[in-house]
């Protein structure tokens, strides 16, 4: 008994330890037991539900490529913008959320809020309260912080010059995808591919790493279009279509040696930003979707194929006499009897006689030979979503009445698109030359040149300078005179007055009226077809109404362009550029005079050089300027004579002012 | 009652061991700095680990918000180009050079061309700067 006492304890201590043991395995045990539970058998799961927690997925949304006009200005630009959504399951009471949002967006009506609420008491996991809002909607948004309630970027695309180009360009809805002209037809290269983010985030949702796929940025469109001159073809175009009281009207201006689209212009026209506010005839690009009936400016492919296969001579003589022709119970009237001209004058005075009687020489074969060879029955360009082909009649089926119309413009349905690359063909010297609007596509900051189409000959380059000349007397003596002249420039063009056909009848009160043609005439800058549609306030023909628009466009987009005039000229003007980098005024310049007659030379001392340039202009002569700034010294000086034709030496420098003498010398 | 009371003598000796010194075991001694080392070196790795897992947080939490930055002012920089070019609008320079600055459309007279000057194509396939 007193040896078991004093060992009892250990007994005690083996027992408890033994307790604590088994307890401590079965905790341990236990907790292995779970821990082999959830990560293990539970693996799949928790690992998505951990995923779920801490890893998002954002979709970063693709940024179309920009649009831009020849000289890299933007046209079409994306920017990315805030949408408002909601998520409904969030949000307690969905009457007071609307009102309180309805509030805080921009404008939002009774009827707009009733909406925004249903939506909202739906309980629907995610709806838009309203897509690309502008910065100060979202920072009230912002300042709601309202449950259920979030900002979101979308991509929205801009277009900033508002209206210029609108229909060339066409426009995106709000998927980002493009809907119409440029956008829709090359979506697909612009639209870039979206792009993943999946973001780690902490505890409290703070993100700290993330893997990237980046998006990739769609293609940017470089055009053959040139901003200024769009702005001008546009001006001009609704200021004449305004005036005119008209429907509708089109311009497109080409580059007739490259087939680039400088220009291309219709109205009425349309915002491309807020494009469902527009009908669709207003966001219809007439220059490649409307066929009319060009009258007589198709008498051009009529006289091209005339002379092209020796049927006529510009020479010859055509008797248009009585001033009308019947074919059966039809009976075609020219405007004035002209009786026996010349077959280039039947052209200068549009004769529906002449040209009716030279396109019966032709024959229906030989000119639907040149009317397809110009171009007229096909599409002409790819770019063009919806373009029409127009409307050319097969040759077998044409009678004689029906040939008579196609040599004078009727019963062919053409585009305006068509009509200015015929119109170009012409001018180049013969060669049709397939248009494009698409200069280059930049991918990846590499640009790559749009390839140069087609090219074909379509009349010999005789022909071509021989319609040229009669193409210029329509300007100068025809029915153009007075309406189309460009003051300084030799203006090539041909009139076209059509009536329209309302219920299968030709009109005698609605007519489409164009002009087209090219300046200056002998080294085209652009061939410019104008169209009007329908003008109401008095004047129907091409000439009084498509004229004056081809003048005043012609007028500013030559000035534009910095094209010298062509008719009595200005002589040249040489400028010392090197003398310009650093001038020395005072250094005497070795000049050479025509010293054979002429006149005074004026005091040029202390004007600018433009002004002295305008001086020496009206007095034909040439100046050779040194320096910039205003005038310092000339030579020959003040007084002295200066022949016509000759030349003179101004100096330039900047703050000398008057008063210093001439220090130019002679040889 | 029995009692039995039991004495234990011990004969008190004074040992005097003050002056024994217990001899280094210096193989012992080698173990404990090489386990010491091992356990700093543990310590050291276990330490760097953990300074470098959250220093890669740290850094994640910088990178994130330098990103987030970066793509503000990529914005900021398309928002900016996009007022340019509107602001660069044909239609409303016009605007302001007629109301504001009295400027008219000059006249043929009024302009002399010097020079038609073309600007030169460029290559077939280039490079492009981009923004």
């Amino acid at each position: 008994m007193t040896d078991d006492r004093p060992n009892a304890w250990r007994r005690t201590i083996r027992q408890r330890a033994l307790i604590a043991g088994v307890a401590l395995a079965v905790w341990s045990t236990a907790i292995e037991a779970r821990l082999v539970y959830l990560q293990v058998v539970r693996h799949d799961d928790i690992l998505a539900m951990a995923d779920k927690q801490q890893r998002r997925t954002i979709e970063a949304p693709a940024k179309r490529g920009e649009i831009r006009d020849r000289h890299n200005r933007v046209l079409a630009y994306s920017v990315d913008v805030d949408s408002v959504y909601a998520v409904p399951s969030e949000i307690a009471d969905p009457k007071q959320a609307a009102r309180d949002l309805c509030r805080a967006l921009d404008a939002c009506s009774a009827g707009d809020r009733a909406e925004l609420e249903r939506r909202l008491d739906r309980k629907a996991a995610f709806t838009f309260v309203e897509r690309f809002v502008s910065a100060a909607v979202s920072d009230r948004i912002r300042a709601l912080d309202m449950q259920g309630v979030g900002l979101m970027k979308e991509s929205r695309r801009f277009y900033p010059n508002r209206e210029l180009a609108g229909h060339v360009l066409g426009y995106v809805g709000t998927d980002n995808v493009g809907l119409g002209g440029l956008e829709a037809a090359y979506n697909k290269m612009i639209l870039g591919a979206p792009g993943k983010v999946l973001v780690q985030t902490d505890a409290r949702g703070r993100a700290f790493n993330r893997v990237e796929r980046l998006p990739t940025t769609g293609a940017t469109l470089e055009l053959t279009i040139d901003e200024q001159l769009q702005y001008i073809v546009e001006r001009e175009l609704a200021a004449g279509v305004q005036h005119h009281k008209a429907a509708g009207g089109t311009a497109v201006m080409m580059d007739p040696s490259t087939g680039e689209i400088l220009a291309m212009a219709s109205y009425p026209t349309f915002n491309p930003n807020v494009f469902r506010e527009a009908d669709a005839d207003e966001r219809r690009n007439r220059a490649v979707q409307d066929l009319y009936e060009p009258g007589s400016t198709f008498k051009i492919v009529t006289a091209s194929a005339a002379m092209e296969e020796g049927v006529i001579k510009p020479t010859d003589m055509v008797n248009t006499d009585p001033g009308f022709i019947t074919i059966g119970a039809r009976r075609i009237d020219d405007t004035h009897r002209y009786g026996v001209v010349t077959f280039a004058d039947a052209i200068v005075k549009s004769s529906n006689v002449g040209a009716i009687k030279v396109g019966w020489d032709v024959g229906a074969n030989r000119l639907d030979t040149y009317v397809r060879r110009f171009g007229f029955g096909r599409p002409v360009s790819s770019d063009f979503p919806g373009e029409s082909p127009g409307i050319v009649w097969d040759p077998a089926k044409l009678d004689r009445s029906a040939l008579a119309s196609v040599s004078m413009g009727y019963q062919v349905g053409v585009t305006p698109l068509q009509m200015v690359t015929a119109t170009a063909a012409v001018a180049n010297g013969g060669i049709r030359v397939k248009p494009r609007i698409v200069r280059a596509v930049v991918r990846d900051g590499v640009r790559t040149p749009t390839e140069i189409a087609e090219e074909h000959r379509v009349i010999s380059a005789r022909t071509a300078a021989e319609l040229t000349t009669i193409m210029e007397e329509v300007v100068t003596i025809g029915t153009a005179k007075g309406f189309a002249q460009v003051e300084g420039f030799s203006v090539a063009g041909k009139t076209g007055t059509a009536q329209k056909l309302v219920n299968r009848v030709y009109s005698h009160s609605e007519y489409n009226v164009s002009f087209t043609g090219f300046v200056p005439s002998r080294k085209p800058a652009f061939a410019l077809v104008v169209v009007v549609d329908t003008p109401r306030n008095g004047f129907y023909y091409g000439a009084s109404v498509a004229g004056p628009i081809f003048k005043t466009i012609a007028d500013a987009a030559l000035r534009h362009l910095g094209v010298p005039p062509t008719v009595f000229p200005a002589p040249p003007v040489v400028v010392d550029r090197r003398a310009q980098a650093a001038p020395l005024p005072g250094v005497p310049m070795v000049v050479t005079v025509d010293d054979a007659g002429g006149r005074a030379m004026p005091d040029l001392v202390g004007l600018s050089a433009r002004e002295a340039l305008r001086r020496m202009a009206r007095l034909g002569v040439s100046l050779r300027m040194q320096g910039t700034g205003t005038v310092v010294a000339q030579y020959p000086e003040a007084g002295q004579t200066v022949a016509v034709g000759g030349s003179c030496t101004i100096m330039l420098d900047r703050g000398t002012g008057r008063g210093r003498g001439s220090t130019g010398n002679a040889p | 009652m029995e009692h039995v009371e039991t004495f234990d003598y011990a004969i008190r000796k004074d040992v005097r061991n003050t002056t024994i010194v217990r001899e280094v075991d210096e193989r012992r001694q080698r173990e404990l700095w090489t386990s010491l080392a091992i356990g700093a070196v543990l310590v050291v790795v276990v330490m760097f680990d953990a300074w470098q897992h959250f220093e890669l947080i740290r850094q994640g939490y910088a990178i994130e918000a330098l990103q987030k930055a970066r793509a503000e002012e990529d914005e900021a920089s398309r928002h900016l180009r996009l007022e340019a070019a509107t602001l660069r609008a044909p239609q409303r320079i016009e605007r302001i050079a007629a109301t504001r600055l009295g400027m008219s459309v000059p006249k043929a007279a009024d302009t002399i061309v010097l020079e038609r000057v073309l600007p030169a194509e460029p290559p077939a396939r280039s490079v492009v700067a981009s923004r």
